[in-house]
């Protein structure tokens, strides 16, 4: 029976070539945006690698108003202000590079036979507390570190595997923009761009003005107490405004902040999806439609079938046969191609991205074309041997 | 081997009851060629399809070859019709995408019978038609004489014991139609195969041993 299936199908080659370039196509589209949906939805599951939660962030840029010496003492003078606040309990200076700012500085070099790059952040001591961020390994700076011979550095766990594998590399002296850097510590990770953020190499250089004194101290990262409510920044505002004698700053609140950058990225998924779901739909209706059209077409030779000896479930079986295997065919193409990505390595993106986008679309067009199959097949099982004949 | 008792066939509608055949009986016997003949819409066809398992009577009783028609689900009268009958239509009823040899072969695959004894059936039969050489030939290549031997040979290839053919002349000029006549008289003759044909042709109903007539859903003669 299959062999005589196989034989209809090939004999319907130029009708059947349309059905099986809309499953392909769908299957296509599928595929793409299901696996754009798992690659984002992966990264979820990393941490984020600092705390957002009654956390501010103060943003006044390079306070050009002030030659470089007055601009340290005023920054000490902003944190002392904001720290005699009742409800400020941590407050810790970093360049521009920080937490949703967008910003991203970064360095590579091939010294001593690695293959040293990573994006960096300037940062002051306390920063990893005020953020809430988890050293694994080795230590967090301090405030004595401000008098170290080296630039001292805490990489991210990423950075460290990445760069150097399994060796330890606390207390070692890496060359990291032109200067001579200790590695101290081992963050878990800081995705400072957001939650959706792959996780890449990630380091923390201690602000000191001897190593990096080109990168300002332009943002102020606050850890607030839990009743501090939005009418408390009004009293941040004002300390930042009186003590930095300028209105040019913005304080924003660490959640929202994370909460839209979370938006932005679930934007285009969901719109993807939405569109996916009308495609399934589009082409289960199409589908729906050819299937309909044709059984109708064929009811003289469901007719005679039944006749000649086919009962009500060899109709249907072969009927859905027919389409599934066309939809196969189509998958199998689909899959073929969409298979040559992580084969060949055409995206630096985890392979199992793409497996499961191929397993996923598979499924989901499997099971729509069975549904759209299913119904006219039974359509055409209960019609009526004698009528059918007549009708011819 | 066919045997119709007070067979009714009523068409219910919401608002109209059409009579289709009212007290029919029949008796055939095994080997006979009987022929129906009657107008237009008097229930030829429709006997037919009660004779063939395809239709249910409104009433009466169906009995053939020993089993009552009630005896029979519709799975056990797909298989009483792949087994026992064979049809032959008026208008063919040949599927345009299988060739020749795969349309005479279909009743075979119900049968679940291996490809090769299908082939090797298939082709008997067509060169029991005279259609050997046009195996591979597609229904549209066909003339319509030719297209009704196809539909023959599909009848007879799994060797039933009744044949029903509605109208198999129908479609056919003369020279074509005295052609198909001769093979089922042949059948008839040479197999011993019943075969019961609904026609309009007078002549063909005289070449067959038994001639009933309908009209207006009763037999008249």
């Amino acid at each position: 029976m299959i062999k005589h299936i196989f034989i209809l199908i090939w004999n319907k080659k130029g009708a059947n070539a349309l059905l099986l370039l809309e499953v392909l196509l769908a299957f296509i589209v599928l595929f793409a945006v299901l696996s754009f949906v798992f690659y984002n939805t992966d990264r979820l599951s990393d941490p984020l690698g600092f705390e957002t939660e009654n956390r501010k962030y103060i943003s006044y840029g390079d306070l050009d108003n002030f030659n470089d010496s007055t601009r340290i003492l005023v920054l000490e003078e902003l944190k002392r202000s904001l720290l005699d606040l009742e409800l400020v309990e941590e407050v810790s200076f970093g360049n521009d590079v920080g937490p949703f700012k967008s910003s991203n500085w970064c360095h590579g070099n091939d010294d001593l036979g690695f293959d040293i790059s990573a994006c960096y952040s300037v940062v002051e001591y306390d920063f990893i507390k005020t953020n809430g961020m988890n050293i694994v390994e080795g230590r967090d700076f301090t405030e004595h570190d401000l008098n170290a011979t080296y630039q001292l550095m805490i990489g991210n766990q990423t950075f460290i595997e990445e760069t150097f594998g399994e060796k330890n590399m606390i207390d070692s002296i890496i060359p990291f923009q032109g200067a001579e850097t200790k590695i101290i510590g081992i963050m878990d990770e800081y995705k400072y761009n957001g939650e959706f953020e792959e996780s890449a190499n990630r380091v923390l250089l201690l602000s000191n003005p001897e190593f990096n004194g080109y990168a300002r101290m332009t943002n102020a990262y606050l850890k607030m107490d839990p009743s501090a409510d939005v009418a408390y920044e009004e009293k941040i505002s004002y300390m930042v405004e009186s003590t930095l004698k300028t209105s040019s700053y913005v304080i924003q609140d660490a959640p929202l902040l994370r909460k839209r950058s979370n938006l932005e990225n679930w934007i285009p998924i969901v719109a993807l999806l939405g569109m996916c779901v009308f495609l399934c739909l589009n082409v289960a209706l199409g589908l729906f439609g050819v299937l309909s059209y044709s059984i109708n077409r064929r009811k003289a030779e469901v007719g005679l079938r039944r006749a000649i000896g086919a009962h009500a479930g060899s109709i249907i079986q072969q009927f859905t046969f027919e389409v599934l295997f066309l939809a196969g065919l189509a998958v199998l193409f689909g899959a073929f191609f969409a298979v040559q990505i992580p084969i060949m390595n055409v995206m630096d993106v985890d392979s199992s991205v793409f497996y499961r986008g191929i397993l996923y679309a598979t499924l989901i067009v499997l099971v729509v074309v069975t549904i759209c199959a299913l119904y006219p097949s039974i359509q055409a099982s209960r019609i009526h041997p004698a009528i059918a004949l007549h009708e011819d | 081997m066919i045997k119709l008792q007070n067979v009714n066939k009523v068409y219910r509608t919401k608002t109209i009851e059409t009579t289709a055949l009212s007290d029919i009986n029949l008796n055939i016997d095994k080997g006979e060629f009987l022929s129906i003949m009657g107008p237009s819409g008097c229930g030829k066809s429709t006997l037919l399809n009660i004779i063939g398992l395809l239709d249910e009577p409104s009433g009466g009783e169906v009995n053939i070859g020993g089993n009552a028609l009630p005896n029979y689900n519709t799975k056990a009268m797909a298989q009483f019709r792949n087994q026992q009958l064979g049809f032959i239509f008026q208008s063919f009823h040949l599927i345009p995408d299988l060739t020749v040899r795969d349309n005479v072969e279909l009743p075979l695959l119900y049968r679940k019978v291996g490809g090769k004894d299908r082939k090797r059936m298939a082709e008997e039969a067509l060169e029991s038609v005279g259609l050997k050489n046009r195996v591979s030939h597609f229904p549209n290549q066909l003339s319509g004489g030719q297209k009704q031997r196809v539909a023959i040979a599909r009848a007879i290839v799994g060797n039933p014991e009744i044949i029903l053919a509605d109208e198999p002349t129908g479609n056919l000029d003369s020279v074509m139609g005295n052609e198909v006549m001769d093979i089922l008289l042949e059948l008839n003759s040479k197999n011993d195969t019943t075969i019961v044909m609904v026609t309009h042709d007078e002549n063909m109903a005289k070449k067959t041993h038994k001639l009933i007539r309908l009209y207006d859903g009763q037999q008249v003669a």
